[in-house]
C-alpha cells in the first residue's frame, strides 16, 4: 500500500517538475544547433512561474468554456500521464483504464483546447482550432493503430500489463510490426506536440499557427496551466514512446535501487528522444498545411501495417 | 534652351503639335513636355503602344502663385533610353479635375488618389476613388498645397472609419490581420476573405504611418534634408539618401568626383547585400527553416560591422551628403572592406548550399505566391518582385548612374514570379554586387570625395533615380530660393508593389501568406511617407 502510494506520489512529481524541463532541454538543443546559446534549460519554469503571477484579460465574448478549458486541458494531460508506466512496470492509475481511456482523455483536452480558441470569437483562434481538428482526425486513429500493434503482442490493452510483457522481451522492437509501430508513433508525436514539419512552436506569425492559434487570447494564470498542461503531454507521448518500444530499465517489483535504475535509464531514455525530435525539427521546413494530411496518413497507414503484419510474423 | 532632336519628341510633335505647348531638355537625360489642357490620355496610349514606354509615376504640384496652375506631371520611361520623359499638364484652379488613367494602368490608382487627397484634385472616372493616403476620417484638407501652413493643428478626427468591401456566402469569413502586428514591423492592415484556408482576396490598407514627409521637405534647408531623405524607408536610407543628392546636384549641375561616385556604388551594394541576406533569412523562417536565418542574420551583422567601419553607421547614415560622399577611406577601411567581403562571399555559399539542399524549403517556396508577368505589368511592379515576374528593368543598368556604366552588370529576369524565383534574384543580385564592390574598392581610395560646395539655383527642376535594394526609387525637385526646395516628390518602389501582394496571394492558402508577404518585403514607412 505503502508502495503503491509513494510510487504514485513519485510519478506525479516526475509529471509536473520534470515536464518542463524537458520543453526546456528540447528548447536549448534547438538552439545550440541554430548557433545560439538559448535561455537555458530552466527558462520553461520561470515562464510558468511568471505566468502565474500574473493578471489576466478574458475576452468579453467568452462563456465558462474559455475558463473551463486550461484546466481540463491540464488535468487530462496529468491524469493520462498516471496511467502510462514512468520509472516501474507499474502505473498508478492503471486500474482505472488501458490504451482506450489514455487515448481518450487526450482527445477530450484537445477538444476542450479547441473550444476555447473558438470561444473567444476572435478569427486567429477559429483558424486554429480547425487546424488542429483536421490533424488531429487523422493523428488520433493512427495513434490508436500504432499502440493496438503493442496491445496485441502483450494481449491487453492496459499498459502496465503491456509493459510487464514488454520487459521480458527487451530486443522485441526490432521485429517489423514493432519498427513500423515505432515510426507511426512517432509522427503522430511531432504532430501532437506541434513540432516542425507539422507547426512551429516558436513562430510570431498568427496565420501560420496551429496551436498556438488557439491559445493566443490566454494570458496569465490560464495561459501557465496550458503551456504547463502541454508540456506534461509532451512528456507523457514520449514516455509512452519509449517505454512501449523500449522497455529497458523498467523493473517490475519496486526497491529504491530498481526505481533509482529506473529514472536513470528513463531519463537518458528521454533525451535521447529528444535529440531525434530536435535533429528532425532544425533540418525540415515546416509542411505546407495542406500536406500535413498526408504525412500523417503516412503514420496511419505505417500504423495499420504494423497491426497488419503481427499477424504475419 | 535647346530643342532635342530625337524620333520620339519628333513623333510627338507631329502628331500632338497642337497641344504642345513647349518641350525642353535642359539636361540631356530628363526632357519636359508641357502640354495645353489637362488630358493626358492620348499620349499615355500613344507612348505606350508605339513605343513601348511605362509610365513611371504620377505626381502633381502646386503652382498657383507664380503659374496660376497646378501641374501634374507624368513620368515615362522608355527601354534602350536612358532619359526620362516628363509630362506637365496643366490644371486649372476653377476646375480643379484631370481626367484618370487608373483604368487602362492599373499601376497609377494609388498615385492619382494620393494627388486627389494631398492636392484636392479630381481624378475624373477613377474606378476607385476613395481616399487612399489620408484616410477617411481625415477632415477635408489638403496639405500639400502652398496655402496649407505646414504647423496646421487638425482637430481631433470625426470623420467616418474606412469601410471594407464585405465578405458575403456561405462559409467565407473575413480575417482582419493588422494595423498592429506581432513582431517588430510596422503598421498595415490586411483584410483577408477566406473560404476555409483558402485565401478569395486581400484588401490592403497602408499610410497609418503618413508622416507628411514632402511637405516637410519645402521647410528644411537642402543639406538638413539629406537626413530626411535617408529616413524615409529606415532600410533604404543610403538609397533615398543618394537619390535626393542626385537630384539636387543634376539641378545645380555639380560635377562628382569618381572616388565619391564609386564609394557610392559601393555603400549602394552593401546595402542591397545587407537586406538581400536578411530576407534570404527571413523568408527561411517563415516557412521554418530557422537554422538558415540563424546563419544568414550572422552574415548580415557580419555586413553592419563592416558598415560602421566604413562610415560610422551600421546603417549608413549620415554619409551621403550634395557634391559626394562625407569621408574619404584609408588603405586599413579599404582592406576590411576587401576581407569582408571575401569572408561574406565564401560564407554565401554555404548558406545558398545549405537552402538549396533542402527539400522540405523548396517544396514551401516553388509555386506559392505566383505573380504573374501580365499583372506585374499592368500594376508596375518594380524591382526584385518584377525581375522575378519577366519584368526587365534595372535603373542601375537602364539609367546608368554613380559609377555603374563602369562595371559590367548582370540583371537577373526569371518569368515563375513564386516565392523562390524572387528569392533566387536576390541570390543572384547579391553575387553579383560582391563582384561590384570587388572591382570598385581599387578606385575607392584616390582623389576627392566630395566637391566643392556651392550655391544651388533656384526653381530648377531635376529627378534622381537610384535602383534601392527593393527596386527603383525616384526623388523630384523643384529648387527654391534660399538653399530650400520649392517641391520635393518621393516614390518609393513599395508603393508600386504592395497592390502587386492582392495578386500574388489569390489562390494561396492563407498560412502561406507571411512567407509571400515576406519575399515581396515592401516598406510601410516608404509607402506612406
Amino acid at each position: 500500500m505503502i508502495e503503491v502510494l509513494i510510487n504514485s506520489g513519485l510519478q506525479l512529481m516526475l509529471l509536473l517538475l520534470v515536464a518542463p524541463l524537458l520543453s526546456g532541454i528540447i528548447k536549448t538543443l534547438k538552439a545550440r544547433l541554430q548557433t545560439r546559446r538559448g535561455p537555458g534549460v530552466l527558462q520553461s519554469y520561470r515562464d510558468i512561474f511568471k505566468l502565474l503571477r500574473k493578471g489576466m484579460v478574458v475576452p468579453e465574448t467568452a462563456s465558462w468554456i474559455f475558463s473551463a478549458a486550461p484546466y481540463v486541458v491540464f488535468c487530462t494531460a496529468t491524469l493520462v500521464g498516471l496511467m502510462i508506466p514512468m520509472t516501474t512496470t507499474h502505473a498508478p492509475l492503471s486500474l482505472f483504464g488501458g490504451v482506450l481511456a489514455v487515448i481518450g482523455l487526450l482527445a477530450l483536452g484537445r477538444f476542450f483546447l479547441a473550444l476555447g480558441g473558438l470561444d473567444t470569437g476572435s478569427s486567429f483562434g477559429g483558424l486554429g482550432s480547425s487546424r488542429e481538428m483536421t490533424i488531429s482526425a487523422i493523428a488520433e486513429p493512427a495513434m490508436m493503430l500504432a499502440i493496438f500493434t503493442v496491445a496485441l503482442g502483450a494481449n491487453s490493452t492496459n499498459l502496465s500489463e503491456m509493459a510487464k510483457i514488454a520487459v521480458t522481451q527487451s530486443w522485441r522492437f526490432l521485429a517489423p510490426s514493432q519498427m513500423l509501430a515505432f515510426a507511426a508513433l512517432f509522427i503522430v508525436l511531432i504532430a501532437e506536440t506541434g513540432r516542425i514539419p507539422v507547426d512551429n512552436p516558436a513562430t510570431h506569425l498568427e496565420l501560420t499557427m496551429i496551436h498556438e492559434a488557439m491559445v493566443l487570447e490566454y494570458s496569465g494564470p490560464y495561459l501557465a496551466l496550458i503551456e504547463w498542461g502541454s508540456s506534461i503531454k509532451q512528456l507523457v507521448l514520449m514516455t509512452l514512446l519509449v517505454n512501449t518500444f523500449f522497455p529497458f530499465g523498467l523493473s517490475s517489483d519496486w526497491t529504491l535501487r530498481t526505481v533509482g535504475v529506473g529514472l536513470a535509464v528513463y531519463l537518458a531514455k528521454m533525451i535521447l528522444l529528444a535529440c531525434m525530435v530536435v535533429l528532425v525539427e532544425t533540418a525540415n521546413a515546416k509542411l505546407r498545411l495542406f500536406r500535413v494530411p498526408e504525412l500523417l496518413m503516412v503514420a496511419f497507414i505505417l500504423g495499420a501495417l504494423a497491426l497488419i503484419s503481427t499477424f504475419l510474423f | 534652351m535647346t530643342q532635342p532632336a530625337f524620333p520620339l519628341f519628333e513623333a510627338l510633335r507631329q502628331k500632338f503639335g497642337a497641344q504642345i505647348q513647349s518641350l525642353t531638355a535642359d539636361r540631356e537625360d530628363e526632357t519636359y513636355l508641357t502640354l495645353n489642357d489637362p488630358d493626358i490620355r492620348p499620349i499615355t496610349n500613344y507612348l505606350r503602344g508605339e513605343f513601348g514606354a511605362r509610365l513611371v509615376m504620377v505626381f502633381a504640384e502646386d503652382r498657383r502663385a507664380s503659374e496660376g496652375v497646378f501641374f501634374n506631371y507624368y513620368v515615362f520611361d522608355q527601354k534602350g533610353s536612358s532619359r526620362y520623359l516628363l509630362v506637365r499638364t496643366p490644371i486649372r484652379p476653377d476646375d480643379p479635375s484631370f481626367p484618370s488613367l487608373s483604368a487602362e494602368l492599373p499601376a497609377v490608382n494609388w498615385q492619382e488618389r494620393e494627388i486627389q487627397d494631398w492636392f484636392g484634385l479630381k481624378a475624373v472616372e477613377h474606378p476607385n476613388p476613395r481616399r487612399v493616403a489620408l484616410h477617411d476620417n481625415w477632415p477635408d484638407v489638403h496639405p500639400l498645397r502652398k496655402d496649407f501652413p505646414l504647423e496646421t493643428v487638425l482637430p481631433p478626427f470625426e470623420g467616418e472609419r474606412h469601410i471594407y468591401r464585405p465578405a458575403l456566402g456561405e462559409g467565407v469569413f473575413q480575417v482582419p490581420v493588422g494595423p498592429v502586428h506581432a513582431g517588430i514591423i510596422e503598421p498595415g492592415h490586411f483584410n483577408f476573405a477566406v473560404a476555409g484556408e483558402p485565401i478569395l482576396y486581400l484588401q490592403l490598407r497602408m499610410f497609418y504611418t503618413h508622416k507628411g514627409t514632402e511637405k516637410l521637405f519645402e521647410k528644411l534647408p537642402i543639406p538638413k534634408a539629406v537626413f530626411l531623405a535617408e529616413s524615409i524607408s529606415g532600410d533604404s536610407s543610403f538609397s533615398h539618401g543618394t537619390a535626393f543628392c542626385q537630384a539636387i546636384e543634376r539641378a545645380a549641375q555639380m560635377e562628382i568626383p569618381l572616388r565619391a561616385l564609386v564609394m557610392r556604388t559601393i555603400l549602394l551594394e552593401l546595402e542591397r547585400l545587407c537586406n538581400h541576406v536578411a530576407d534570404i533569412g527571413a523568408i527561411a523562417t517563415d516557412v521554418g527553416f530557422v537554422i538558415a536565418n540563424a546563419h544568414a542574420s550572422r552574415l548580415k551583422e557580419m555586413l553592419v560591422m563592416l558598415n560602421e567601419q566604413l562610415t560610422g553607421s551600421r546603417l549608413l547614415r549620415g554619409m551621403i551628403c550634395v557634391g559626394g560622399v562625407r569621408r574619404g577611406w584609408n588603405a586599413v577601411q579599404r582592406d576590411t572592406l576587401c576581407s569582408t567581403i571575401d569572408s561574406f562571399a565564401r560564407e554565401f555559399q554555404d548558406l545558398i548550399g545549405m537552402i538549396d539542399s533542402s527539400e522540405s524549403t523548396r517544396d514551401r517556396l516553388e509555386q506559392t505566391g505566383v505573380l504573374k508577368h501580365e499583372k506585374a505589368r499592368d500594376l508596375g511592379i518594380v524591382g526584385v518582385a518584377g525581375r522575378a515576374s519577366g519584368i526587365d528593368l534595372d535603373t542601375r543598368r537602364d539609367h546608368p548612374y554613380a559609377a555603374y556604366s563602369r562595371y559590367s552588370l548582370r540583371v537577373p529576369v526569371y518569368e515563375a514570379g513564386d516565392v523562390w524565383h524572387r528569392m533566387q534574384v536576390r541570390i543572384e543580385e547579391v553575387r553579383d554586387s560582391i563582384s561590384i564592390i570587388r572591382k570598385a574598392v581599387d578606385e575607392s581610395l584616390k582623389g576627392e570625395f566630395c566637391a566643392p560646395a556651392r550655391a544651388i539655383p533656384s526653381d530648377r527642376c531635376a529627378l534622381g533615380a537610384v535602383e534601392g535594394w527593393r527596386g527603383e526609387i525616384i526623388h523630384w525637385i523643384r529648387t527654391g530660393t534660399d538653399n530650400h526646395l520649392e517641391r520635393c516628390k518621393i516614390k518609393d518602389p513599395s508603393l508600386n508593389n504592395w497592390p502587386a501582394l492582392v495578386e500574388a496571394v489569390q489562390g494561396n492558402i492563407i498560412a502561406d501568406f507571411p512567407v509571400i508577404n515576406k519575399s515581396f518585403n515592401l516598406s510601410y514607412s516608404g509607402t506612406d511617407r
